[in-house]
């Protein structure tokens, strides 16, 4: 039990895919102009990464390492265009949205980074655990990411104004440029946190 | 090794064509229920919406790519129509390019009048929080009322949002060229 809480918080902070390892950083920048966007990219890329995990460490065994990586790959797809399609179908407003970055989750390194690094070399419930703390760990970087330049750009936060119409936001924040510099600031803040972690 | 490798490919298929079967036929529904909802927008009072389809022929093109550009953005009008079976008026897609990708915006003319009830943007790729407030009704409104006589220019009668001048540009041409393409084809009728 202990070891498997330990497979999980790694992802939300002490090997954070965002913030500390810094793998996974298209999709970051890319979408998280508002805050509903980064949640809903970090939920279906934790579901994609849960599923895949689970299942490429049952084959594990099945699968020989010359083959891997196209094994892998098309586990990968297969879970990453049923989101694609499940989405589309229940939740049409947000797949417009996130359009093209969904079929995109199947080359994020963190999915196969997990597949390579953890779900091949251990059991199925260790990766399942893994995976969950890895996706929701990118999930909530993402959706702080979002949120900041989503107020910033946009005055507003998941959708519900903070700032009064009309009053001054940049404009740059929903800019790509507002992207790296939220994402660097943030990684500064994130080392002085951790820094101090160890420190103490 | 192959075999292993062929066999996870086969399932994958499976199982894709699978989900594939059951979620096509909502994702056509949905897409058709949004455009029928947008149409209710922009021709208020609308209670039930025909399409008029045209054929190729009667659309009068000969060059193929013409012709399905034709066909995809305005060989459809929408005809709205109230609960008395009175015709409200036409709805029509026109596109435009701008900063991230084509805008599709749908006008709703009156029939009684001939302008423009309201515009609807259905889909854009314009940078969220800049070229996205082509969305915003405050830019919107200034469509209204216009007819097919009027010049739709950005700068002329269309004014452009600060800071997205593309998007803005974008908007008043799918405007511009659905409007022309729907009289062109629907002369008399509109």
């Amino acid at each position: 039990m202990a070891s498997l809480w330990k497979d999980f918080v790694r992802g939300l902070w002490e090997e954070n895919p965002t913030f500390r390892i810094l793998i996974g950083l298209c999709p970051t920048l890319a979408v998280t102009t508002s805050a509903i966007n980064g949640m809903s990219m970090g939920l279906a890329t934790a579901f994609v990464l849960i599923c895949s995990s689970a299942l490429i460490s049952l084959l594990k065994r099945l699968i020989s390492d010359k083959v891997r990586i196209p094994a892998y790959i098309i586990v990968i797809a297969t879970f990453v265009t049923i989101v694609d399609l499940f989405m589309n179908a229940y939740l049409p407003e947000l797949h417009q949205v996130l359009g093209l970055f969904i079929p995109l989750i199947v080359v994020n390194c963190i999915v196969l980074g997990r597949a390579e690094a953890f779900a091949s070399k251990n059991t199925v419930i260790a990766s399942v655990f893994d995976g969950l703390g890895m996706g929701l760990g990118f999930t909530w970087a993402l959706t702080l990411l979002g949120s900041i330049r989503e107020i910033l750009g946009a005055g507003s936060v998941f959708g519900y104004r903070l700032l009064p119409e009309g009053a001054t936001t940049f404009g740059i924040m929903s800019l790509p440029p507002g992207g790296f510099i939220t994402l660097g600031i943030l990684i500064a803040v994130m080392n002085m946190i951790a820094n101090r972690q160890k420190a103490s | 090794m192959v075999i292993v490798l062929s066999v996870i490919a086969m399932i994958s298929a499976g199982i894709l064509a699978q989900v594939y079967s059951i979620t096509s036929v909502i994702i056509e529904e949905n897409q058709a229920r949004a455009l029928e909802s947008s149409v209710f927008q922009v021709l208020p009072g609308t209670t039930k919406v025909n399409i008029i389809r045209r054929s190729a022929d009667e659309l009068g093109v000969d060059d193929p790519k013409e012709m399905r550009e034709q066909e995809q953005t305005t060989s459809l009008i929408y005809e709205g129509v109230d609960d008395a079976d009175r015709v409200i008026g036409y709805a029509f897609v026109g596109e435009g390019n701008g900063y991230g990708g084509s805008v599709r915006v749908l006008v709703g003319v009156e029939e009684a009048s001939d302008e423009i009830l309201n515009v609807k943007v259905l889909e854009h790729t314009e940078t969220p929080g800049l070229g996205s407030k082509i969305e915003d009704e405050s830019f919107r409104k200034q469509f209204v009322g216009k007819k097919v006589e009027d010049p739709l220019k950005l700068g002329q009668d269309i004014d452009s949002i600060s800071g997205a001048t593309v998007s803005s540009r974008a908007v008043t041409e799918a405007v511009r060229q659905g409007f022309d393409d729907a009289t062109a084809i629907y002369r008399g009728g509109k």
